[in-house]
């Protein structure tokens, strides 16, 4: 007699239904799938014992058959994985138990996690080997290493694939603003990827995984797969917004003691024309070593002359001001908003997505608007041919972008001027009344009294509001795809992709300004085309043997060609941004165009021994239109070998879920920047008629060869007790060698840098992930994930000999290495002289500096890196959070190098050992005793004059127009900190309507209500004032090194995720 | 595939691979006359060192810090790396220049070849020892430094073969379609060899402590070959739209800044309240500089400001006017200069006519006239009547022509800091005193580039001890005094 058994199957760690479960009789073929809903039901035999209840990544689940008609049976995750598909390269998808190299699989839902708009700084933390660095810009760019620096000056960001899509993920920023100049940053384009719209982003670290990919995928390849249409009709819809506010732990503190000035007096002046002299606060001083506040004093400062001031031609009590410049920012909002439909049956599967990203910054007038469109379909032509598609479109409109580092032409950056050139007196709230009055520019920082013209600042909410830069990105990528089905283990794959980017920058410096007036305008395409043709083997060769195997070809064309054009000698009329508005004639617009074209075939087989050996070697051969006829072809190979060695001890040790040991060994081969290899002639603009021609600074080669990457790598993955807890652990190095760079050589030579092949970069390191379920029960689970990373990076060679080369110099007397034996990017400048282990302080009771300013002072890498985080669920409530932490590494911060300088933090002032004002004279009890020793070794007990005076030597004071603490009479090393973080940065609380709710609704599936965090909490940092992980562009330049630093954004806010 | 592409493909198509020799020629004049009139704080501070001007807010590259704002690196690059290796290009290129007529050939290569040694010679005598015969070879990434004296001595044997082979009935080739592309002589050979002929000169003086009879045979030789009036200027007139607009108007116009303010040590000389010159205004004063802004003062009052120190902006004059213009031209050398240098020839007993006064007048008198101050011959007659001023009482009894020559010299290259710094270290007046707040000395040399301690370590550290130290108070070869 048969009866009929019903039930759900739901997973364990969210109480959520299952669908596509198998619910199977034990040792019958008797069963049923489960339903959208986890639901199934079944008619059994009388004599059936047990349910076998299984699902792909989770543990199957043997199910007793009692007396009654109804079961839930909740599945756990397997955390072995053994049956987990990964996908890996040129989107093959493996089981996880048969990958010989690490690749770590991150699901959709974990990128989101904290509804992060940027898909890429969603993985920070979470992925060991990875490091990743966000900016605080809205909308700026991210930097992702994986496994470290290995180029010297070239691309070390890793290749991302969407779909099979290859796209940039570069950033358009000025080589200026790359190194603090000024300029803004325009982000960097993975982040036109609907993160709702991922279902799972792959992590290939090292060579072995990622050879396949040719020469890009030396840095690690990011893989990521989008959500597939499935069969019947699926609606997903997040509706989401946050709202973030600074973290003031990251912003300038101020002193409220001393105002506006160069020196402690006042300008004199008769301002009122009353025949007496008044105080006047020197106005044009951007720097606040000035007379020391006293209410009691009445002066003149900015608003006494800027119209709409409440203080207009009046005298105010000298204070400080009420409001400073951290209540400029404004509460930064986003709304995030999509909806993915997808559907099929058996002949066609379709997904349609729309995402819509609203951003206002912390700072006034900024905006981002972001909309994606997404489209991917399936259809089975025939039995054997399959045809798929798939399109993201994607256009990206900024608006009022924060400029970066130092000011650049076009681009105020405010943070250098709240941070290191500012009047502790000025009350922002007043220069916004000021500006509000007649829209000018309103400035505090006057040439002079009786003047409304701005000297070295504008006024900040006019900056905003007048100067704003605007952009726009128009993008599409996609593929089309024909897979022909020739026998059961062979298929063909035909695939063309695309991505095409259309760039148009407007940047704008308004009339009135300190800066010139102007306009510049930048326009930008980028296309890449791939066209690859792959043909996949998969066979049990014998009882026992699988093979599986791809031989295929690719061909890459890429194209980038961009102008930019700026006025030229100011603007005609006033906020008219075109072209024709300049006032002199234009100067010849920079164009540029670059194209490299590189042809591929490779081959790779798999072969697997009772699903407990498996053996990979791929090879590839490279050919670059970039380097010279004759040694633009390179090979590269490589082999892993795995063994699951839990398979040969499950009979014996029953705690061991799971062990796997691995091990391989792979090159990757790399071609060339383009036209690296013949020499042109510069063309600078002409003088009058007459034609300039100029030898460029970088001296072309035409010997290159290619580059090479030897990448070694072993792992261990294992689970315990029934995956309750596990780990895997990888150790590798790399060694990059003949690179291809533009190395220094002594200008001498009448070049900058020539291209050669050179140098060796060696990166170790050791990654460590786990996990471990300390609580699991029916109702509750608590797992912690955690990943450790430490990566040594070395330079072990340079050129010919040569033990250093300059990357670049910076504001500050500082600069960017690659030293012989030292980390890349070594930070180098004037250091402290030490004696015994302590600093020397000269007689004058400054620091000694260094004999040169050529000391290292500064290692920008980090120590390691790591991310903890926790997830508890409970029925359908779950709370996420996850601690973000680095180690080490070091910083120089010019924010702190001109900010002491001018006096605006509080150690500037407050009280000396004597406890008198550190600010005045010596003589009268003033200056400050620096920690260190003489020069015969005693402890020091000079006192340097801090007064913002010094001795003239015949018994005057002459003013130093700087404090004790700042970049005067400082070495270059006293501004370097260590940059370590511990941060709070995602946390998440989550509940899922009960689906008993739901039924009653009806047609709803899912109702999930979330509140989300980032960043809530730097729970540990050593760089005051600012925020360590702060850079101003993606790339290799600017690591370890800190201006006009944007202050941490802390973000709160709600999501609601409804599914149909 | 990749075979099949067009040979070209890994060409630039944006950058030209020919060009015009007279491009690099004009280019070359237009960096070197930038790099050594320019006020830029990261290329050029001898307008500091020399003491004609102060920092209003920023005063730490007035006290000789030279290393935060790599002004070694920058003087040195525009030097080398954008003067010299494109006028190496100009020569390899005129031979097959099909717009440089053939009859103009050598002209132009000796015109370069002038250029190419005022360039090296600059550069011996801001930094002693540089790399000279490894130079300008891309092969050799870290170049041997030479001697200065040696180089100095092979720049002078180069200058002598230059001379010989301008051809003065032809023009020196250089030009567009439609205009001369000689920035700075517009072609004229005889100015070129006038032009060769005062750097001869300037030479043998630069020598003459060391080498005294070469320097006497040298300077002989130039006789009545050197530059003869004010209309013999060898400069290079900017034009009015930027990029190609005197640099000083980019610093102190165009920035919208006001960095930089009159030293109270000059302003008072030149106001007659302190120096030599006691009792007299130079009639150069308002021209040099402009009057305090500041209305608590009587109007056009001239006050000069602490030098070392920050300065107020309203209460200290700035530097004036004609100094602001966009096309204002950018001296390499004046007519004052070298009758200045020929009045010392004299004192030094060289045969190159006149007497040590009448030279001394010429000077003093074409420096009050050159165009941009624009000052009458009745203006310099009168100041040199001064008894003051007058060769024969200034400086008071016992003044030596050092004393003398310097002083005035000092105060006509205003405009031509690197010169007026090199004058200085040569005749040690007017006398300068570091302020108090310096790092070091006054410069005496600008300090090796940080970058080559970088990246040519070994060399650096030969050169550095062969020539007493990388300081900048070491003294160069022919700093004697």
């Amino acid at each position: 007699q048969d009866r009929t058994i019903s039930g759900r199957v739901t997973d364990r760690a969210n109480g959520q239904g299952l669908p596509g479960a198998t619910v199977l009789v034990k040792g019958t073929t008797v069963g049923a799938s489960t339903n959208a809903d986890g639901g199934f039901s079944l008619s059994v035999p009388s004599s059936a014992t047990t349910l076998s209840v299984s699902s792909i990544g989770y543990t199957t689940v043997d199910q007793a058959i009692g007396a009654e008609n109804t079961y839930t049976v909740s599945l756990a995750a397997d955390v072995k994985q053994l049956g987990e598909v990964v996908v890996t390269a040129l989107g093959q998808e493996r089981t996880r138990n048969s990958l010989a190299f690490a690749a770590t699989q991150i699901e959709g839902n974990q990128v989101t996690a904290a509804r992060n708009p940027n898909a890429i700084n969603g993985l920070s933390g979470k992925v060991a080997g990875v490091q990743i660095r966000q900016s605080n810009t809205m909308g700026g760019s991210t930097n992702v290493l994986i496994r470290g620096t290995k180029s010297i000056t070239g691309n070390n960001q890793p290749l991302f694939v969407v779909d099979g899509v290859p796209i940039s993920n570069a950033n358009t920023n000025t080589s200026g603003q790359q190194t603090g100049g000024g300029g803004y940053d325009y982000g960097n384009a993975a982040s036109d990827i609907n993160p709702d719209d991922i279902a799972t982003m792959t992590i290939l670290k090292g060579a072995a995984a990622t050879a396949l990919y040719g020469e890009r995928a030396g840095n690690g390849v990011i893989l990521i797969t989008t959500k597939k249409g499935r069969q019947g009709l699926g609606v997903t819809i997040n509706t989401g917004v946050t709202a973030g506010r600074i973290d003031k732990s990251t912003f300038i503190t101020y002193q409220k003691e001393y105002g506006a000035g160069y020196a402690p007096e006042f300008v004199e002046e008769d301002v009122d024309g009353d025949g007496v002299l008044d105080n006047v606060i020197d106005l044009a001083a951007d720097a606040s070593i000035g007379p020391r506040y006293d209410r009691n004093l009445q002066v003149y400062t900015w608003n006494a002359f800027q119209p709409g001031s409440p203080n207009f031609g009046k005298k105010q009590a000298w204070v400080a001001a009420e409001n400073d410049p951290s209540t400029f920012f404004k509460t930064a909002w986003t709304t995030n908003n999509s909806v993915v439909i997808d559907g099929g049956n058996e002949k066609a599967t379709f997904k349609l997505g729309y995402n819509n990203v609203r951003e206002t910054g912390i700072l006034p007038n900024s905006s981002i608007d972001k909309n994606i469109i997404n489209f991917a379909g399936t259809l089975n032509l025939t039995s054997r041919l399959t045809a798929s598609s798939s399109v993201n479109f994607s256009v990206v409109n900024g608006f009022g972008r924060y400029g970066t580092g130092y000011s650049g032409t076009y681009a105020e950056n405010l943070m250098t001027n709240f941070r290191q050139w500012w009047q502790t007196n000025v009350d922002i709230k007043e220069q916004k009344q000021a500006y509000d009055y007649a829209n000018l520019n309103a400035s505090w920082n006057l040439t002079g009294p009786g003047s409304s013209t701005a000297q070295y600042w504008n006024n900040p909410w006019w900056s905003r509001y007048k100067s704003y830069e605007n952009d726009s990105r128009y993008r599409t990528f996609g593929n089309v795809a024909l897979t022909y089905k020739v026998t059961d283990w062979f298929n063909v794959l035909g695939r063309v992709t695309i991505d095409s980017n259309d760039d148009l920058q407007e940047e704008r410096m308004a009339y009135g300004a300190v800066n010139i007036s102007g306009y510049s305008r930048y326009n930008r395409t980028g296309r890449e085309a791939n066209f690859d043709l792959i043909g996949n083997f998969k066979a049990n060769v014998a009882e026992n043997l699988s093979f599986t195997g791809l031989i295929g070809a690719n061909l890459r064309r890429e194209s980038y060609k961009s102008i930019r054009a700026t006025t030229n000698g100011g603007l005609v009329i006033p906020e008219l941004y075109t072209l024709t508005n300049s006032f002199s004639p234009i100067n010849p617009p920079v164009e540029s165009e670059t194209r490299r074209a590189v042809d591929g075939v490779f081959a790779a087989a798999t072969l697997g021994f009772r699903d407990m050996v498996f053996l990979d070697l791929t090879a590839r051969s490279d050919k670059s239109s970039t380097l010279p006829e004759g040694s633009n072809r390179y090979f590269y190979p490589s082999a892993s070998l795995g063994f699951v060695f839990s398979e040969a001890l499950k009979e014996t040790t029953p705690w061991l879920s799971y062990g796997k040991l691995r091990a391989n060994y792979a090159e990757v081969g790399n071609g060339a920047t383009p036209y690296s290899i013949a020499d042109s002639y510069d063309k600078p603009t002409a003088f009058g008629s007459v034609a300039l021609f100029s030898v460029p600074s970088t001296k072309n080669n035409p010997l290159l060869k290619p580059e090479r990457t030897k990448n070694a790598e072993i792992g261990v993955e294992a689970a315990f007790l029934n995956t309750r807890l596990g780990f895997e652990a990888n150790v590798y190095q790399s060694n990059s060698i003949d690179q291809i760079i533009p190395i220094n050589i002594s200008t001498a030579s009448g070049y900058s840098f020539r291209y050669v092949n050179a140098g060796d970069v060696r990166n170790r390191g050791v990654e460590l992930s786990g996990f471990v379920v300390p609580f699991r029960n029916d109702n509750v689970t608590w797992t912690i994930n955690a990943n450790w990373t430490k990566n040594q990076n070395r330079v072990m060679s340079l050129f010919e000999g040569a033990d250093n080369i300059v990357l670049t110099t910076y504001q500050g007397g500082v600069s960017s290495n690659a030293t012989v034996g030292k980390p890349f990017g070594s930070i180098r400048g004037s250091n402290f002289t030490y004696l015994n282990g302590q600093k020397v302080v000269g007689t004058d009771g400054y620091y000694v500096p260094s004999a040169t300013a050529n000391e290292e002072i500064a290692n920008p890498n980090p120590n390691w890196t790591g991310g903890i985080s926790n997830t508890v669920s409970y029925k359908g409530i779950s709370l996420y959070f996850l601690v973000d932490v680095r180690k080490g590494g070091q910083v120089f911060s010019l924010d702190r190098s001109y900010g002491l300088e001018t006096g605006l933090t509080p150690e500037t002032a407050g009280l000396n050992d004597l406890g008198n004002p550190s600010r005045n004279l010596i003589a009268d009890g003033g200056g400050v005793i620096f920690p260190g020793v003489q020069a015969d070794g005693t402890p020091n007990t000079v006192r340097a004059e801090n007064s913002g005076y010094a001795s003239d030597g015949a018994g005057g004071y002459d003013p130093t127009f700087a404090t004790a603490y700042g970049t005067s009479f400082n070495p270059a090393a006293a501004f370097v900190y260590d940059a370590s973080f511990v941060k709070l940065r995602e946390v998440s609380l989550t509940y899922s309507l009960p689906k008993t709710l739901l039924a009653k609704v009806g047609g709803v599936k899912g109702v999930d209500f979330s509140i989300v965090g980032r960043n809530l909490w730097l729970i540990h940092k050593n760089l005051p004032y600012a925020d360590p992980e702060d850079a101003v562009s993606s790339g290799n330049f600017g690591q370890g090194y800190s201006t006009g630093a944007y202050p941490a954004v802390r973000t709160v806010g709600a999501n609601l995720r409804l599914s149909f | 595939c990749v075979g099949s592409l067009d040979e070209k493909y890994n060409v630039d198509p944006k950058s030209p691979t020919t060009a015009l020799a007279s491009g690099f020629v004009a280019n070359a004049e237009r960096t070197l006359v930038r790099t050594l009139v320019s006020t830029n704080v990261n290329l050029n501070p001898f307008r500091f060192y020399v003491q004609y001007w102060a920092a209003t807010d920023y005063p730490n590259e007035s006290r000789y810090d030279l290393n935060t704002r790599s002004i070694p690196t920058g003087f040195w690059n525009a030097l080398y790396r954008d003067c010299l290796r494109d006028l190496r290009e100009a020569k390899a290129n005129i031979p097959s220049d099909i717009t440089i007529p053939a009859e103009s050939k050598d002209n132009a290569l000796a015109a370069t070849e002038v250029l190419e040694i005022y360039t090296w010679a600059t550069l011996v005598e801001t930094y002693g020892n540089v790399p000279y015969t490894q130079a300008l070879d891309f092969n050799t990434a870290r170049p041997a430094y030479d001697d200065q004296a040696r180089i100095y001595t092979d720049l002078i044997a180069r200058l002598d073969v230059a001379i010989s082979k301008f051809n003065p009935a032809a023009n020196t080739g250089f030009f567009t379609t439609t205009a001369s592309a000689d920035l700075l002589n517009n072609n004229s050979t005889a100015l070129w060899l006038k032009f060769a002929n005062s750097l001869k000169l300037r030479m043998a003086l630069i020598i003459a402590d060391v080498d005294p009879a070469k320097a006497a045979t040298m300077a002989a030789a130039t006789t009545g070959k050197v530059l003869a009036s004010n209309a013999d200027v060898i400069d290079l007139a900017f034009n009015g739209t930027f990029p190609n607009t005197n640099p000083l108007y980019e610093d102190l116009v165009r920035s919208a800044r006001t960095d930089f303010a009159g030293t109270s040590f000059f302003i008072n000389r030149l106001k007659g309240t302190a120096g030599p010159v006691t009792g007299v205004v130079d009639p150069r004063l308002n021209d040099y500089f402009n009057p305090v802004t500041s209305t608590t003062q009587p109007a056009g009052t001239f006050t000069g400001g602490t030098y070392g120190s920050g300065n107020s902006k309203s209460l200290t004059s700035l530097p004036g006017t004609k100094l602001r213009g966009q096309t204002l031209p950018g001296v390499l050398m004046s007519y004052a200069q070298v009758e200045f240098m020929l009045a010392e020839a004299r004192e030094r007993g060289f045969a190159v006519g006149g007497t040590p006064e009448s030279h001394y007048n010429a000077a003093v008198t074409a420096s009050i006239t050159e165009p941009q101050w624009g000052g009458t011959a009745a203006e310099a007659a009168a100041y040199l009547a001064e008894p003051t001023v007058a060769y024969a009482t200034a400086g008071g009894p016992g003044a030596t022509y050092k004393q003398k020559i310097g002083y005035q010299k000092w105060v006509a290259l205003y405009n031509q800091p690197v010169e007026a710094w090199t004058e200085w270290r040569r005749l040690d007046y007017p006398v300068l005193t570091a302020p108090n707040t310096a790092i070091s000395g006054i410069p005496v040399r600008l300090l090796y580039p940080v970058v080559e301690q970088n990246i040519n370590g070994e060399n650096y550290a030969q050169a550095a001890s062969a020539i007493g130290g990388d300081k900048v108070e070491t003294k160069l070869f022919w700093d004697k005094f």
